[in-house]
């Protein structure tokens, strides 16, 4: 069934913005910056990974390594720049990131470290058998994918809600100043912050790169773009939101190119809904501020 | 009439000081951080190229009609701006960026991926001029124009309101100011100068592709800003200057240019927020300081 | 602290500028018109000219050396390059860059041009058509060159022509296929073929090779992608392909099921796909896992190695348009694949040989012309006749609006490397 068949991709490639969205949406949520290098961090983490896999063979393996590097960058990033800039007024921190994502682009174009060019990663489906049923069906990458970001969903929600630094997280990112004056340790609230977010961003850059069987140097441009839409449709700093905003964006996009073809590249069809939803509900699908 | 590689560098970058003019009065005077400035250098390059490759409409009712085409597309599209703020905006600018670089790219009537080619040159007096001296002169009256206007803005009631708006829309609103009618005048000015360059650039190049002018490009006039002082009258312009030129001086750069500016940008945040020349900036108050000593006193007085 | 690293920066800047602006402009000695007051003239540069076009086969009259050709020496005659080597389009920006340099290697090698080394002058461009203007201005003005490769984008090499037919200096278009290009001047050839004539060989090569009807178009949006788009259209008219399904799609989709999904719906039975390696990948392994089955033609877009190492599996069957006959027998054929993969480790792809060959033909065109003067090289370009000495040639001869009327190859993957399928040497179809 077509539209079943639909439906089941929609749905694989809402994980693959997911888990990008849902670091975003942690690193805003604690910073209220636009990471806007997120980008990087997510190639770092396809990078990360192809090479790991290539040295381990080993899909899982080279996940994990690839999201502590992932997140160790992240880190870096946080303390190296936002660190300095938390009480400058909010532009200054978006045009840094907006620099360190100009910079680390070209750096990473660099022969010595990824080239211009493509680079397969050729995990497959890391052994994962195909899933078939009459109406709809999942290829081994497929579930692996799904498979992944529902683990790692469950994970972040746990340490969201059931740990004390989740719930430092909660409550920096409704009151900065009152967290911190309630005895959190601000700094390490939030570089534990940053290194779950880049890591998830890291999980995803491998994802994709395993789907798509090809890593390269700008494949986080586009992911992170789409990344802010979902985590403004879906209200900045809300979890569920992204969530939801990632499957409802991956569908409209299945959608609209399955019927009508592209009109304007997906990118623009998700940009032009972005300018709607910050005219007429600025505050996202499930958003509070 | 060809321009020598020094004349053509001078062009362009009498181009760009004037687009940095423009987005200065939206970001720095009206504090609207714009990242798809390059959306209304577009706009501005494909209506001249369309009226006069279409239409054969004489070069100046093209550039007039691309300064105010774009000027009115910048007060529509700046009304999200009337929702929303900061990063939100942010956001929007880029979106706006990609969906116009879209339409000319999958709209046929703009020449989609093949672009608009065999623009026509500017005639005056019978003179046409694709490039050389006589260039070189009308982007730079064009840059002169801009800076003028921005003088004013930034002299005249309007140009206070911006300010108020840039530190405090609150504030601005409690004081009478409605921020909403500045800051869409803002977007609409802006835009109606950047649409001005985007037809210089056009009939200078002699051909328009929907990839000239993508969202790296809005980054990069951005940087201008940035790097220079925002706010500032000298600010976009010693940092067009700057940018535009360092790259060709410096030729190890070349290869790192995204690099460069990008680490340019960074520490400009970490150290100097408000650029090389801005108010506050060490280095303009050497300057001041120099100045102020020295029986000349406020040649460099603009403000 | 703070304040000190910035001081630092700021001087440092300033400084360079100011040391930048007063040296003297890093322009070589003025020396176009010098003449060669060497030794004799290189040994082997006497240009191929055998028999007629249209055989099948390879010509076998290669200037190989057999002796040492006398080392070539005196004042370099220089050539200007510019292609994106950062930014967007680095990929293939790079491999031009790298072929083009392997090209000049292999001519002073083989006794230089007019017994003087050749020396590539090349800037990067970014595939931004400002920079591209620039540089244009720059390679005339300051580094003098006797001619110019453009290894970069149409957009960029569009900015660049007008410059330098203007300045009476010839350009050659590497791969950049837009068709205004050539019509700027008398002074601006294509090496690579028309789009829109490869993409009328490959609605000749479903219709009439593989005797299909019912034809499934996918257009990149760019205009390589429209350009062979339309060729198809047109011939595919001509000789009564049914088109049931056409659609456009953005460059760097990765996400083709949708499509795919209404290619299956629409009864084709074959896809006509154009697009660049990366998306072409994706295309086919996407289409082999949701069961679509037919057979697809691409063009010299997947023409790279890369598209094979992406697609793994799903790459074979997939039979593509393109100039590179990576079977060929011919010397430089092998030669360049051979030697390319040896100085840089990868496989060559078509960009790479586009600019590799737009290096030999000035270089041929230099030495025929027997001097540096354009008009003698542009005379030189347009009187060429089966010219051998290139990687995806021959060249037959060139249309006097300058663009190239060469056999057009088709290949086809199989046990993971690209094949020869057919070749295309009717002069009516692949003629531009």
């Amino acid at each position: 069934m077509l539209v079943l068949q639909n439906l089941s991709n929609a749905l694989i490639l809402a994980c693959t913005y997911i888990l990008m969205a849902a670091g975003l949406t942690m690193v805003y949520g604690v910073l209220k910056v636009l990471h806007i290098a997120h980008a990087s961090v997510y190639t770092v983490g396809a990078f990360i990974g192809v090479l790991a896999f290539s040295w381990v063979g080993n899909f899982w393996v080279a996940l994990t390594i690839a999201m502590l590097v992932s997140g160790v960058f992240g880190v870096l990033i946080y303390r190296s720049t936002y660190f300095y800039l938390l009480n400058s007024p909010r532009t200054v921190p978006l045009i840094a990131s907006v620099g360190m994502f100009v910079m680390f682009t070209d750096l990473l174009q660099k022969p010595f470290l990824m080239g211009a060019y493509q680079r397969a990663f050729p995990a497959g489906g890391a052994g994962l058998p195909a899933i078939k049923t009459a109406l709809f069906s999942f290829t081994p990458k497929q579930v692996l994918i799904l498979l992944v970001t529902i683990i790692l969903l469950a994970i972040v929600y746990l340490i969201l809600t059931r740990t004390k630094l989740g719930l430092s997280w909660q409550a920096a990112s409704m009151d900065r100043d009152m967290a911190s004056a309630v005895g959190i340790n601000l700094n390490q609230s939030i570089a534990a912050n940053f290194f779950l977010g880049s890591a998830l961003a890291g999980a995803a850059g491998v994802l994709v790169g395993v789907y798509n069987n090809s890593v390269f140097a700008t494949m986080g441009d586009l992911p992170s773009y789409k990344a802010f839409i979902i985590i403004v449709l879906g209200g900045m700093g809300s979890l569920p939101g992204a969530i939801l905003a990632s499957l409802i964006l991956a569908i409209v996009e299945n959608f609209l190119v399955a019927s009508i073809g592209y009109v304007l590249p997906r990118d623009s069809i998700a940009f032009l809904v972005l300018i709607l939803m910050l005219m007429f509900r600025p505050n996202g699908l499930l958003g509070r501020e | 009439m060809a321009s020598g590689y020094l004349l053509t560098i001078l062009i362009f970058t009498a181009m760009y000081i004037s687009l940095a003019l423009s987005l200065n009065i939206l970001v720095g005077y009206a504090g609207q951080v714009s990242l798809g400035h390059a959306a209304f250098l577009g706009i501005g390059a494909y209506t001249s190229a369309v009226l006069t490759v279409r239409y054969e409409a004489p070069f100046w009712l093209a550039f007039l009609a691309a300064i105010i085409l774009t000027g009115l597309i910048g007060t529509f599209l700046g009304l999200p701006s009337l929702r929303v703020r900061h990063d939100f905006l942010v956001l929007a600018t880029m979106g706006i960026n990609f969906v116009v670089v879209s339409v000319f790219k999958y709209v046929d009537f703009f020449g989609g991926a093949m672009g608009l080619v065999n623009i026509p040159a500017p005639t005056l007096f019978g003179i046409t001029f694709r490039g050389g001296i006589p260039y070189l002169l009308l982007t730079a009256a064009y840059a002169l124009f801009t800076l003028w206007i921005c003088w004013y803005i930034s002299k005249t009631w309007s140009g206070l309101a911006f300010q108020t708006i840039r530190n405090d829309e609150d504030a601005a609103a409690s004081l009478g100011v409605n921020p909403a009618r500045y800051k869409i005048y803002a977007f609409g000015i802006s835009a109606a100068l950047a649409g001005g360059v985007g037809s210089l650039y056009a009939h200078f190049l002699g051909s328009v592709f929907p990839d000239n002018f993508v969202f790296v490009e809005s980054i990069g006039v951005l940087s201008m800003i940035i790097f220079g002082g925002i706010g500032t009258l000298r600010g976009p312009i010693v940092g067009a200057i700057l940018l535009r030129l360092i790259p060709e001086l410096l030729r190890f750069i070349q290869d790192y240019r995204f690099t460069f500016y990008g680490a340019l940008l960074v520490l400009m945040m970490l150290f100097q927020p408000m650029g090389l020349l801005g108010n506050e900036s060490w280095l303009w108050r050497q300057v001041k300081r120099w100045f102020q000593a020295s029986p000349q006193g406020s040649k460099e007085a603009m403000r | 602290m703070k304040h000190k690293l910035f001081f630092f920066l700021i001087a440092l800047t300033m400084i360079s500028l100011i040391v930048a602006g007063c040296a003297p402009q890093p322009t070589p000695t003025p020396a176009v018109e010098q003449p060669a007051q060497t030794e004799a003239p290189p040994a082997t540069e006497a240009p191929p000219m055998t028999e007629a076009p249209a055989t099948e086969v390879p010509q076998v009259t290669e200037t190989t050396v057999a002796e040492e050709p006398a080392a070539p020496t005196g004042e370099p005659i220089k050539v200007g390059f510019f292609s994106p080597t950062t930014g967007f389009a680095a990929a293939d920006g790079t491999s031009a860059l790298q072929s083009a340099q392997l090209a000049v290697k292999i001519v002073n090698e083989r006794g230089g041009v007019l017994g003087r080394p050749l020396e590539l002058v090349y800037y990067d461009d970014a595939a931004k058509p400002d920079q591209a203007s620039a540089i244009a201005r720059k390679l005339i003005e300051q580094d003098k060159v006797v001619a110019a490769i453009s290894g970069s984008y149409s957009g960029a090499t569009r900015a660049a022509a007008p410059i330098f037919q203007e300045a009476g200096i010839p350009m050659l278009a590497a791969y950049a296929i837009h068709p205004e290009i050539t019509k700027t001047g008398d002074m601006i050839y294509r090496i690579g073929t028309l789009a829109t004539t490869q993409g009328r060989v490959g609605a000749e090569l479903i219709g009439k090779v593989m005797g299909l009807k019912k034809v499934a178009i996918l257009t990149i949006d760019n205009d390589f992608g429209i350009s062979l788009t339309e060729g198809f259209k047109q011939h595919a008219a001509e000789i009564g392909l049914e088109i049931v399904l056409e659609e456009k799609y953005p460059l760097g989709e990765t996400e083709f099921r949708p499509i795919i999904g209404k290619i299956k719906a629409s009864g084709a039975e074959v896809v006509y796909a154009t697009g660049y390696y990366n998306e072409a990948a994706n295309l086919v392994s996407q289409a082999r896992d949701e069961g679509l089955e037919i057979p697809i033609i691409g063009q010299e877009g997947y023409d790279s190695p890369k598209f094979i190492e992406l697609a793994g599996e799903a790459a074979e069957g997939v039979i593509i348009t393109t100039d590179l006959n990576r079977d060929s027998e011919r010397p430089m054929t092998r030669l360049f694949l051979e030697q390319y993969e040896a100085t840089y480790g990868e496989k060559a792809d078509m960009v790479g040989a586009s600019a590799f060959d737009a290096v030999m033909v000035l270089a041929y065109a230099i030495n025929t012309a027997g001097s540096t003067d354009p008009q003698a090289i542009v005379k030189a370009i347009s009187e060429l006749k089966n010219f051998e000495d290139v990687a995806s040639g021959p060249f037959w001869y060139y249309t006097p609006e300058r663009e190239v009327v060469r056999p057009i190859s088709s290949q086809i993957v199989r046990g993971g490397a690209f094949h020869l399928y057919h070749e295309f040497t009717d002069e009516a179809l692949v003629k531009p």
